[in-house]
Formats: C-alpha cells, sequence, structure tokens
C-alpha cells in the first residue's frame, strides 16, 4: 500500500424518498490495495459503490478523486454484466477497447480469456462472463477499479480465481473497491474492510484488526459487529420510547 | 480517442450487429410485399409515377412508422436494462456520441429497408408504364420521376423522424417491457392520433376550416402528407393548391426530429 487516496467519499448521504440507502459515510479507497465493503444484503454497499462511481448522485457529502490523471479514471463492473449478444468476445472487449485506445487481446490475456476470443459473448459461462467484465473494466488501465459483487453465484473454484485476478490487479498500484458477501475471499484479499450496516459504516480496519476482536474467522467478527449494531438501534429506539 | 471516434465506434457496432440480424431480412422481404402488392391491387405501376404514390401513400404513412418503431423502439431500453449505459458513463463517450451513434446506426438500417423496396418500385414503374413518365419535368401537369425521387426523400426523411420518435420513448422506458407499451402506444399516437386529435378539434371548435391546414401540418404524420401532396401530387396536377404550408410542414418536421433527438440525448445523460 502507497497510503496515497484515489478516491474518497466524505460524509456522504443519499436517500430515496423516505428511505435512507447511505448515512453520513466516510470512506478512502488507497492506492496499492483492495478496500471491501461487506455488510448484509440491503446494507447500503452497492449504492455507496455507484456513488463513488458517479452513477447516483449524492443527496449530502461529497465523493473526490485524488488520482493521476487518466484517460478514463474509474473502472467499473456491475453486479450482473451483460453484454450485447451477436458478438465474439474478441469483438466485445474491442468495442470498449477502441472507446480509450486500448488493445483488446492484451485486456483478454489479463484475465486469462486469449483462448475464448472467438466464442460468441452469450455462449460464455458466468465465470467467463465475470472476467470479460473484469477485462473491460480494465479497459484504459484506469486509477481506480470498483468491482460489485465479482464472484457471486459462482463456484467455489471460479470465485478463488476471480479473487485472484482482483488481487493482481491492486498490485499493480490500482485502487479496488469491492462489495462481497464471500467472507473468506475478501479476508483472504482485501487489505481493508469497510462492514455496513442499515447505510453506515459500522467500521473500517485490516482483515487482521477485525479477527482479533473476536479472535475467530471473520464471519464471527462481522457478525458480532451487527448484532452489537442492531442492540445499539434497539436500545435507542427504547431510549427514544 | 477523440469524441467523434466514439461516435463512429458506437456506430460501426450498430451496423454490424444489424447486418447479423436476420429478422431485418423478414422485416425488408414484408415491407417490399406489401409496397408491391398494394401498388398492383391499385393499378398504379402501369399508370405511372404519380398514380403509384397515391397508391401508396395511406400504407406508407402506417407502414413506415411501424418498421421505425420496430428497428428502434430498444435502442436505448436494452443497454440500460443490460447495464451498458452504467458502464459507458466510466468511459470518455459523451451521452450525445452514443445516441447519436445509435441513431446513425439504425438511420442506416431503416434507411435500407425503406428505400430498397420503393426504390424497385420505382424500376418497375419506369420500366412498366407509358413513355410519357420518361419525361423530367420541370413545369406542373406533367408525371415524372423527379416527382417520384421527391416522394422517396420525404419518405426516408419522415422515416428518420419517425426513428427519432422511437428513441425518445426507449429512452424513457428504461426497461424491455416497458418499451414495447411505449412504443405501441407512441405508434399508435404518430399514424393516426395527430389527425384525431386535430379533428376532435375541429369538432370542438379548437380547430377552424382557417386554421386546419396548420393544425395538421403539427403532426409529424399531417406535415408528410402535406408535403407529399405539396410537392408530388399537385405538381402534376394543374390548379392545384397545397392543404398545408410547406415552409409549416418542414418547420413541423424539423421540430419532431431535432426535439426528439435532443430530448433523447438529455434523458440519457441524466438517468
Amino acid at each position: 500500500m502507497t497510503g496515497e487516496t484515489y478516491l474518497s467519499a466524505n460524509e456522504v448521504g443519499k436517500t430515496y424518498g423516505d428511505v435512507t440507502a447511505l448515512s453520513d459515510v466516510s470512506l478512502d479507497v488507497p492506492a496499492d490495495a483492495v478496500t471491501g465493503l461487506i455488510g448484509p444484503n440491503g446494507s447500503g454497499k452497492t449504492t455507496l459503490l455507484r456513488v463513488l462511481l458517479g452513477l447516483e448522485r449524492p443527496t449530502g457529502g461529497t465523493v473526490e478523486y485524488g488520482g493521476p490523471d487518466a484517460v478514463r479514471r474509474l473502472g467499473y463492473l456491475p453486479q450482473r454484466p451483460t453484454f450485447r449478444p451477436g458478438f465474439t468476445v474478441r469483438e466485445t472487449i474491442g468495442f470498449y477497447a477502441d472507446l480509450v485506445d486500448d488493445d483488446p487481446d492484451r485486456l483478454l490475456e489479463r484475465v486469462g480469456l486469449g483462448d475464448v476470443a472467438d466464442r460468441p459473448v452469450d455462449g460464455l459461462s458466468g465465470g467467463m462472463t465475470r472476467l470479460l467484465g473484469i477485462a473491460q473494466a480494465l479497459a484504459g488501465d484506469p486509477p481506480v477499479v470498483v468491482l460489485d459483487e465479482p464472484a457471486s453465484g459462482l463456484d467455489p473454484a471460479m470465485s478463488e480465481l476471480i479473487f485472484d485476478v482482483v488481487a493482481s490487479i491492486a498490485d499493480e498500484g490500482r485502487a479496488v473497491a469491492l462489495s462481497s458477501h464471500e467472507l473468506a475471499l475478501v479476508e483472504r484479499t482485501a487489505d481493508r474492510l469497510a462492514v455496513l450496516e442499515s447505510g453506515a459504516v459500522v467500521t473500517v480496519d485490516t482483515p487482521q484488526a477485525l479477527r482479533e476482536r473476536t479472535g475467530g474467522p471473520l464471519h464471527e467478527t462481522f457478525t458480532s459487529l451487527l448484532e452489537r449494531e442492531s442492540a445499539v438501534v434497539t436500545a435507542t429506539e427504547v431510549g427514544d420510547a | 480517442m477523440t469524441r467523434a471516434d466514439g461516435f463512429w465506434t458506437v456506430f460501426v457496432r450498430e451496423v454490424r450487429a444489424a447486418i447479423r440480424t436476420r429478422a431485418y431480412l423478414g422485416l425488408l422481404a414484408v415491407l417490399a410485399a406489401a409496397l408491391f402488392g398494394v401498388a398492383r391491387a391499385g393499378g398504379g405501376p402501369a399508370g405511372g409515377y404519380v398514380p403509384t404514390v397515391v397508391d401508396l401513400l395511406v400504407v406508407v404513412e402506417v407502414l413506415v412508422p411501424t418498421v421505425a418503431f420496430a428497428v428502434g423502439y430498444r435502442a436505448i431500453a436494452d443497454p440500460a436494462a443490460r447495464g451498458e449505459l452504467d458502464v459507458l458513463e466510466t468511459y470518455p463517450l459523451p451521452s450525445w456520441a452514443y445516441v447519436g451513434g445509435v441513431y446513425a446506426g439504425r438511420s442506416a438500417v431503416l434507411l435500407t429497408l425503406v428505400g430498397l423496396p420503393l426504390a424497385a418500385l420505382g424500376v418497375q414503374v419506369a420500366t412498366t408504364a407509358g413513355p410519357e413518365t420518361t419525361v423530367f419535368a420541370s413545369h406542373r401537369g406533367v408525371d415524372s420521376p423527379l416527382l417520384y425521387v421527391r416522394f422517396l426523400a420525404l419518405t426516408l426523411w419522415y422515416a428518420l423522424i419517425a426513428l427519432s420518435l422511437a428513441f425518445v420513448l426507449s429512452a424513457l422506458a428504461g426497461s424491455r417491457g416497458r418499451a414495447l407499451v411505449l412504443a405501441l402506444a407512441g405508434l399508435l399516437v404518430v399514424t393516426v392520433g395527430g389527425d384525431v386529435a386535430v379533428f376532435a378539434g375541429l369538432d370542438g371548435g379548437l380547430v377552424t376550416s382557417e386554421t386546419l391546414g396548420g393544425a395538421l401540418a403539427m403532426t409529424p404524420a399531417g406535415a408528410y402528407r402535406g408535403l407529399v401532396f405539396d410537392q408530388v401530387l399537385y405538381v402534376a396536377v394543374p390548379g392545384r393548391s397545397a392543404f398545408v404550408s410547406g415552409a409549416v410542414a418542414v418547420g413541423s418536421l424539423l421540430f419532431w426530429w431535432v426535439g426528439s433527438l435532443v430530448a433523447t440525448e438529455l434523458v440519457t445523460d441524466t438517468r
């Protein structure tokens, strides 16, 4: 980790009508590191990633980019990447590469899809589609790469491969932010973890420091953190009543 | 990489996709069969260019927007549903270059689908009608290939305008299901809704016999029909004048064309 912050959210809030998706969230995404977002479904992980990407406008707070100048500052892998049918893998990545003057073959080799370049995208497995999505996210060599659930719904071997690729992306000096429910893989890959609950960041720390809080594996820490958070919320509600 | 390069990248992908879409061949065959069938049933090709236009006008007013909506109703809704628009927001590709590239690509498809059978029909008229139709007339009262070329040009422009209307509805839809519903509703409004509204206005006193021509020219179909009468049919009939002002009709069509494309860009940009 170089410690340089490429992307930061400062007291970000996001509401949809009466529903609060994010509340006063501050988070730094440093270079040369993987920042993992973990939390239960509906805790605001995807919304936070979309706000960091600029796809959602926050209702409060700011998001600042502090990375180097680049043709494309932010790379993005959506939760369920879907590509236009009727094209081969190479033609598909060629489209994105053309937009940023990149080499499609380099991008395919980077994620290990060089051998299936002529296969139609509609014939790819879920894991290969995800790898193609990562290749797309790397087009133009963006300093920040944001990955939303990069391994959800994949078999263990493919999930492991995806996380190996993710780790190597950060090793190239990029700032990587990802959300995931694959706690074992996140624990192994992430340098920092932010635990989200009900749209707020409960804590941010290294996986090792989080583990030491309970002395067990990360999922135990995760569960105890969320239970504690729920207890605080319940106590506050009782106190208010 | 310039923004114009992004436009061309999107345009080339649209054309490539169209070349691989066999459904367009089916659409071309159906459209050609319908146009040739109507022309043959009316006996137009044997009579000349203007009789052929008379046979085709009503059918073209309905079929051309239908084909345009078929080509364009999913143009923006599909990539939005796939999440492609979100991904493209992280690229140095302005939304005008994306919308423009998709529109240009699908326009090429649409112009081919509409232009080929109409041009072929023109060739049939040239080979089957009487010798007087070969005169390139520059004055009123004479049938001429130039009148048919005008009809073809106006019809292709009408197709492009219908496509731009399909685009704005596709951008507003955001999902495939809503895109279909909006396209069907839009098609109904473009083909018959405008005329029905004008005649309802006439019945209710909002439109008078003096303002009827102007009101009809406000709708895309009415403006197109008015221009075909003005620039094609009445040219061959001495002593007749158009029922809508040509300038108003052109202004109306420009408004619908440019307005729809600008609206599509704005909706896509603010998604």
